[in-house]
């Protein structure tokens, strides 16, 4: 009978590991930033949510002909990396409530780092707030899901 | 057999967990060309920036200095333009002073962004304190020029290419320091509307129409947006005219110079040293101050999201004359208008600098 209710406890908290798991796993897909410049797929890598870029809508630099790098990175030896698979969103962890925070955002623009927090506010919108020490000096863009054309 | 189901579920539960963890591999990107938005409804909406726009200022600290300059005051009229004292001169050794602004964006929304602001701007006028020209030159010298005001900026995307901009302030203006702040009631509103159309990354243009106080006094006159940079990437325009214009040199995305113009100005309530025409008190008496300021602006990230902006430039004064409201209320006199002023007076040109630390926007 206690062997039961042990394997009872075990599967019961693996159960409630695998909902929460799933609920923090509704992050994972392709989603469109706001300006529709890019598309960035956001997976999973041990505990940690990660986002890198897999399309671009100018994908070529018109100055070199060649695709876009990260030519704006404070790292000059990153400046060389091919933008296109180049990882924006970092170390992103759920915390319950649609939420995923602790991460960064960079901004290939202008090769800046910020603080981030991820809002699911429905299945398909991402609020992406990237903010400079406190919440509030910040400012929030709304990601869209993608899916396979029908 | 009860044990078995137990350990096979507790066994895809695992194997459910394990299948989350996803490993680093070569994909083929052509397989994210040919998505939909998941949610059939969703629309995208142009964005307030174009490539390499100067960055929004969330926080400024900054000092700004006029050099050296003289004020040729007028006569002093009655309401009826009649002549009520002599012209004269007074030289002021510099003038300046502390400028301190936020903005803050409350909504920022895909469909909406509206901002907060803040603003402080003072102009103490340095001049010898033993002088007696005027009551005006006298409220100068002890008291300056100070602005407070609030201000609010909604910026509404209607789809990927057009746009409006609704801008709006309100602002203290007055012979005050850091006491003795103008009362309410005189508080002056300026607003714009402005429609455009934002034609790719590089380029957004709008028309529209704005209440201003720019030139001094009040004056509604139409604006143009620009924000434009070169298919290079070296140059571009910056430009809400007539208020400013400015060419953009990038140097990198954190080192910019800026080369134009901004026209900056206020009615500022003139309470705190009593004028008269020598038989009673005025009263409800408005300061017409604008200034067109021709400048060169480096701004530079120092670390991260702080910035320095350092402008050098030439100060004109463009106005500088006292109203008086004959019912105390404002009224308006626009480029056309054949109202008198109380006193013609002229702020003669001077160089000028302002120095400035941003925390800017992400």
């Amino acid at each position: 009978m206690k062997q039961l209710l042990l394997l009872s406890l075990l599967w019961l908290s693996h159960s409630i590991g695998f909902a929460q798991n799933t609920e923090a796993d509704q992050l994972l897909g392709v989603w469109e930033p706001s300006n529709g410049k890019a598309r960035v797929k956001i997976e999973k890598i041990g505990e940690k949510y990660y986002g890198k870029i897999v399309w671009l809508k100018e994908p070529i630099d018109p100055n070199t002909g060649q695709p876009k790098v990260d030519k704006n990175n404070p790292d000059a030896s990153l400046r060389t990396v091919p933008l296109k698979g180049y990882r924006m969103l970092k170390d992103f962890k759920y915390l319950g409530s649609n939420q995923w925070d602790n991460g960064t955002i960079y901004d290939p623009e202008n090769g800046s780092t910020y603080k981030c927090i991820i809002k699911m506010t429905d299945n398909n919108t991402l609020d992406i707030r990237g903010y400079i020490g406190v919440e509030a000096l910040g400012r929030t863009d709304v990601w869209k899901r993608l899916n396979l054309k029908k | 057999m009860r044990f078995n189901i137990l350990i096979c579920l507790s066994c895809i539960s695992l194997m459910g967990f394990g299948q989350t963890d996803s490993l680093q591999q070569e994909e083929d990107f052509s397989m994210y060309e040919n998505l939909n938005f998941a949610d059939e409804g969703a629309k995208r909406f142009c964005t307030p920036k174009v490539f390499d726009l100067s960055p929004a200022k969330l926080i400024s600290i900054g000092f700004d200095h006029q050099g050296a300059f003289d004020v040729d005051y007028g006569h002093w009229k009655d309401q009826n333009g009649n002549h009520l004292s002599d012209l004269k001169q007074g030289d002021f050794q510099g003038a300046g002073g502390l400028r301190i602004s936020a903005n803050i964006p409350v909504i920022s929304k895909t469909n909406v962004v509206l901002q907060a602001g803040i603003n402080y701007a003072r102009t103490a006028f340095y001049a010898n304190s033993n002088r007696n020209l005027n009551p005006l030159d006298a409220t100068l010298k002890e008291n300056g020029l100070s602005t407070a005001g609030l201000s609010t900026t909604l910026f509404k995307p209607f789809n990927e290419e057009h746009f409006m901009i609704v801008q709006a302030s309100a602002d203290l203006n007055g012979d005050y320091a850091t006491k003795n702040i103008t009362p309410i009631k005189y508080t002056r509103y300026s607003s714009a509307i402005i429609f455009g159309k934002k034609k790719h990354d590089r380029k957004m243009i709008g028309f529209g129409l704005s209440r201003t106080y720019r030139v001094g006094e009040l004056n509604y006159i139409p604006v143009m947006l620009l924000n434009w940079t070169a298919p290079s990437r070296k140059w571009g325009v910056e430009m809400l005219a007539p208020a400013r214009v400015n060419i953009r040199k990038t140097i990198s995305p954190r080192n910019i110079l800026l080369f134009g113009y901004e026209l900056e100005g206020n009615s500022y309530r003139i309470l705190h040293h009593q004028l008269t025409n020598g038989t009673e008190n005025l009263s409800n008496i408005e300061l017409r101050r604008s200034e067109l300021r021709i400048r060169a602006t480096w701004e530079a990230s120092l670390y991260q999201f702080i910035w320095m902006s350092l402008q050098v430039g030439y100060r004109y004064g463009y106005s500088f004359n006292l109203d008086q409201y004959n019912d105390g209320k404002e009224f308006f006199r626009g480029f056309t208008g054949d109202q008198p002023y109380l006193q013609e007076n002229k702020m003669n040109g001077t160089w000028y600098a302002q120095l400035s630390l941003n925390l800017v926007s992400p």
